[in-house]
């Protein structure tokens, strides 16, 4: 074929002219190159800068962590969104994701609050050897637990569990700062009345806020205890609120408080739709999973084979992330629940255990590919980082 | 130092492809992606119980096994088909007004015609003189390109040359007087980016003769089964992929490439590297610009960027029906407008009556969503430029602010989408700038006005020796042509290494 028929098509000069002013002009892409990244790095920043400002100890086992940017910028956020820490601990890399318990509205600083966790690497090292003036690196912004306008009901219901408060208290914290049109109904359940957050903030808010109502629920309280004892169940539910047409439920807790209330909540007749609920890490007890293999202890040790080569040595009921962390493998993780999918790993050969729950791509599925954060090895393996 | 036959930068479809067919032929390939997972574009990610797909709508090119269409032919050679299902889709598209108007375009061309003339009934012969030329005009340009015609004519295609290089709207024009057949006709315009008083008629023909001659077709899993698929192959024969890990540089040394430096800063010695990064990337960025030649950064200068888009992802607790979608594709219409306004529209950062597309892949394919449930992916086509002019802190409330106008029109025809909600997911320009990072998050590359279109496009070549482009930057855009972009970098690259 002749080069460049097209040179003899009707309306071809015309082009051609264009093409030529265009040129000398400049078409819609110069200005396009401008500030476009830093503009969405003020949205979602890769990785935050921060510094410790402040330590507020909010319970024996509790405190906040007052963070403020070192180029003095903290991106905006939704109420409810969490960032993932990213440290050294021990000579191993990692990274935790915290609800931001500090109200969007308050662009100077970031909270988290942190609760001790019996022998969690990460909760103890940052009540006990973060201090003041210390440096930490964050992501940005992220999460899907958040008040949407779109679909949500002004009226929340929110239920939440020991230190998934986290995230209740930002929304509520927003909800009186800003004077917003929500009501807050919230049902909080603690082991201990001494395990309470925030409950002198919380006690005071309900008393000057119409909007908003706070109903701790101790599972075993002290002798001079007199409020809502046991556990949050669909009867109190009914009882403080009669009517639950219309509202929207936002649950956050560790994975007890789920196993508990989601069921009590399908009791009720309330459609799933309506219900939002935060993650809340790896499950701590996965070989009591349904579908864990019998003939697996939790305690069996497994080896992984790197593609470089590489053998490492896995425990059963330990993540295969916190396996390959604990080795020096880094995989980029955020949400460390088994959601976000950025620890995703190829098997290629062994098989690992993920509860059915965990949403994983039907590709991935297909193709060997797992959330390695919530995958427990249940024989030896190769994989593909 | 590392050294690879060749480096793949970016994997989305033009860059998985081009990997694969290098790695098929043997060739020692790396291939380099910024995110954890491959496709760009062809991709999918997850909110609660569904999945939801990112970009695929209709695929084109794919045909049926005895009559297969090109993209069929390179994927069957690339060797991907056996891990791959496709479901063929009964309808071109649904188009639904708020004032009750339906019509469903079919694949088969007299269906159609009798379809049209009975809605139509006043443009009987114009329905008929139309559906001609858009078939002869395919003939033409399949005579003249598809078959490589060695000594083409006016004579010989008449209509290519009389109409390739002229706009859809003047056609449509000429043929037809009611506004809304003529919106009903060109809504394809949105899978291109421009409207109809910008779109060379060329486009809007072909498509519409694909679609109705190989079919437009879902894939099972979405298009992230099928970025999956040409992963796993390009790493069974050989390939090298890291994720997780962008390009920093292409070095270049006497005009060649001579190495490419990773995020880690690893330098890869390499003497050939496709760039599926945007053309503006490559050479602003990746490239010093000593060694970017002065024709590549006028030919840049003078291109326009495409459109981005504004979508919502919707998952439902309840079946199609029972919200009343039928169909596959649905062209939601509430103006019949084809004037340039739609490009004032596509500035703003509101939703009024623009033209969204409504698919739900629950309807060809039930394992798509879980039992009981189904999705819906509703797009607007938004310039991006614009939302970098929203002050950070106000962006969500203007993403919810057009979520919500977005919702009410799909209401409009679907009255009970709202009360089955249970997730929903927004992406905006700035999710595309974010996850492309292409200029102004542009969706479909350089824009296709017909002055950075079909023939006056960038191609695959570079005058720096060793690089190649594939991707929707250097030709069309769109699932098909950006996969066989990549192929026909990598056969460039082949040829020059002197693989068997």
């Amino acid at each position: 074929m002749r080069k460049g028929i097209w040179q003899e098509f009707d309306g071809y000069q015309d082009i051609v002219e264009e093409i030529k002013v265009s040129r000398k002009l400049g078409g819609t892409i110069a200005p396009a190159m401008i500030n476009a990244e830093e503009y969405i790095r003020q949205l979602h920043p890769d990785r935050l800068e921060l510094c410790v400002n402040g330590i507020i100890e909010e319970t024996p086992s509790t405190k906040t962590l007052r963070f403020v940017s070192k180029d003095n910028y903290l991106p905006p956020f939704l109420a409810g969104q969490y960032i993932a820490l990213y440290l050294e601990v021990g000579g191993i890399r990692t990274s935790r994701p915290y609800s931001i318990s500090s109200p969007p509205n308050q662009t100077g600083y970031y909270d988290i609050t942190v609760k001790r966790v019996e022998q969690g690497l990460v909760s103890n090292y940052l009540l006990d050897h973060v201090n003041r003036g210390d440096d930490l690196v964050s992501s940005g912004p992220q999460g899907n637990f958040y008040f949407n306008p779109i679909i949500h009901k002004s009226t929340k219901i929110c239920i939440a569990g020991g230190s998934g408060i986290t995230p209740f208290m930002s929304m509520i914290r927003e909800i009186v700062d800003c004077g917003l049109d929500r009501t807050v109904h919230l049902f909080y359940g603690n082991k201990t009345d001494e395990d309470v957050i925030f409950h002198e903030e919380l006690t005071n808010i309900a008393k000057r806020f119409d909007n908003i109502t706070y109903l701790p629920v101790i599972e075993d309280p002290t002798d001079d205890y007199s409020g809502a004892c046991g556990f949050v169940t669909s009867n109190l539910i009914r009882e403080l609120l009669g009517d639950i047409e219309d509202k929207s439920f936002f649950i956050c807790g560790p994975q007890g408080l789920y196993e508990f209330c989601l069921p009590e909540l399908e009791e009720m007749g309330i459609a799933r739709r309506k219900v939002r609920q935060e993650m809340y890490g790896a499950p701590l007890n996965i070989w009591e999973y349904p579908g864990w293999p019998e003939a697996v202890n939790k305690d069996d040790i497994f080896s992984v084979k790197l593609r470089d080569g590489r053998q490492l040595e896995a425990r059963a009921a330990e993540p295969l992330m916190v396996t390959l962390e604990k080795n020096n493998v880094v995989v980029p993780s955020l949400c460390r629940s088994g959601e976000c999918s950025m620890c995703r790993v190829k098997i290629l050969s062994g098989k690992v255990f993920q509860p059915a729950a965990v949403p994983v791509r039907k590709s991935d599925k297909q193709f060997g590919y797992v959330h390695s954060c919530v995958s427990y090895p249940i024989e030896d393996l190769e994989i593909l980082i | 130092m590392e050294r690879y036959d060749a480096v793949v930068i970016g994997a989305g479809n033009g860059g998985l492809t081009a990997a694969a067919t290098l790695a098929k032929k043997g060739v020692n390939v790396l291939l380099l992606e910024r995110h954890n997972i491959p496709g760009g574009c062809a991709t999918s990610f997850c909110r609660g119980r569904f999945e939801f797909e990112v970009a695929l709508h209709q695929l084109s090119g794919l045909g049926t096994p005895e009559k297969p269409g090109l993209l069929r032919m390179e994927l069957d050679k690339l060797g991907v088909m056996e891990n791959l299902e496709f479901v063929e889709l009964s309808d071109l598209y649904h188009v639904a007004t708020p004032k009750g108007f339906r019509i469903t375009l079919k694949t088969d061309r007299s269906e159609n015609i009798a379809m049209l003339q009975e809605k139509f009934p006043h443009e009987k012969d114009a329905i008929d003189r139309y559906f001609d030329l858009m078939a002869s005009y395919a003939n033409d340009m399949i005579g003249a390109f598809i078959f490589r015609d060695p000594e083409p004519s006016r004579e010989k295609y008449p209509y290519l040359y009389k109409y390739a290089l002229r706009n859809s709207k003047e056609i449509l024009d000429e043929y037809f007087s009611d506004p809304l057949l003529k919106a009903i006709l060109s809504v394809y315009w949105g899978y291109l980016g421009v409207p109809p008083t910008r779109l060379a008629f060329a486009y809007l023909a072909m498509i519409f003769f694909q679609y109705m001659e190989f079919k437009p077709y879902h894939i099972k899993g979405g298009s992230q089964a099928l970025s999956n698929a040409i992963l796993n192959k390009f790493i069974s024969d050989g390939g090298t992929a890291r994720f997780s890990c962008g390009a920093k540089k292409i070095v270049v040394k006497n005009g060649r490439v001579k190495s490419v430096v990773t995020d880690n800063n690893d330098e890869i010695i390499t003497e050939y590297v496709v760039s599926n990064a945007s053309q503006v990337t490559t050479y602003t960025q990746l490239i010093d610009p000593e060694y970017v030649p002065e024709s590549v950064s006028v030919e840049i200068k003078g291109r326009n960027l495409s459109t981005s888009a504004f979508t919502m992802f919707i998952g439902f607790d309840c079946e199609p029906e029972e919200l009343g979608i039928t169909e596959s594709t649905n062209f939601l219409m509430d103006s019949t407008d084809i004037s340039d306004a739609i490009l004032d529209r596509m500035q703003n950062l509101n939703i009024q009556d623009e033209l969204m597309v409504l698919s739900c892949y629950d309807i060809a394919d039930a394992d798509f969503s879980p039992p009981g449930t189904c999705q819906a992916n509703v797009v607007t086509l938004k310039y991006g430029e614009p939302w970098l002019r929203i002050p950070p802190r106000q962006y969500h409330d203007v993403k919810f602010r057009c979520a919500e106008s977005m919702l009410k029109r799909v209401e409009q025809i679907y009255p009970d989408a709202k009360k089955h909600i249970e997730e929903i997911e927004v992406g905006t320009p700035l999710t595309h700038m974010r996850y492309l990072g292409h200029p102004f998050g542009a969706i479909y590359g350089y824009e296709m006005l017909t002055k950075d279109s079909l023939f006056f496009q960038p191609g695959p070549y570079s005058p720096i020796q060793g690089l190649f482009l594939a991707g929707g930057w250097a030709g069309d855009n769109g699932f098909e042509p950006t996969l066989r972009s990549g192929i026909s970098a990598a056969k460039s690259i082949i040829r020059r290494l002197g693989v068997k």
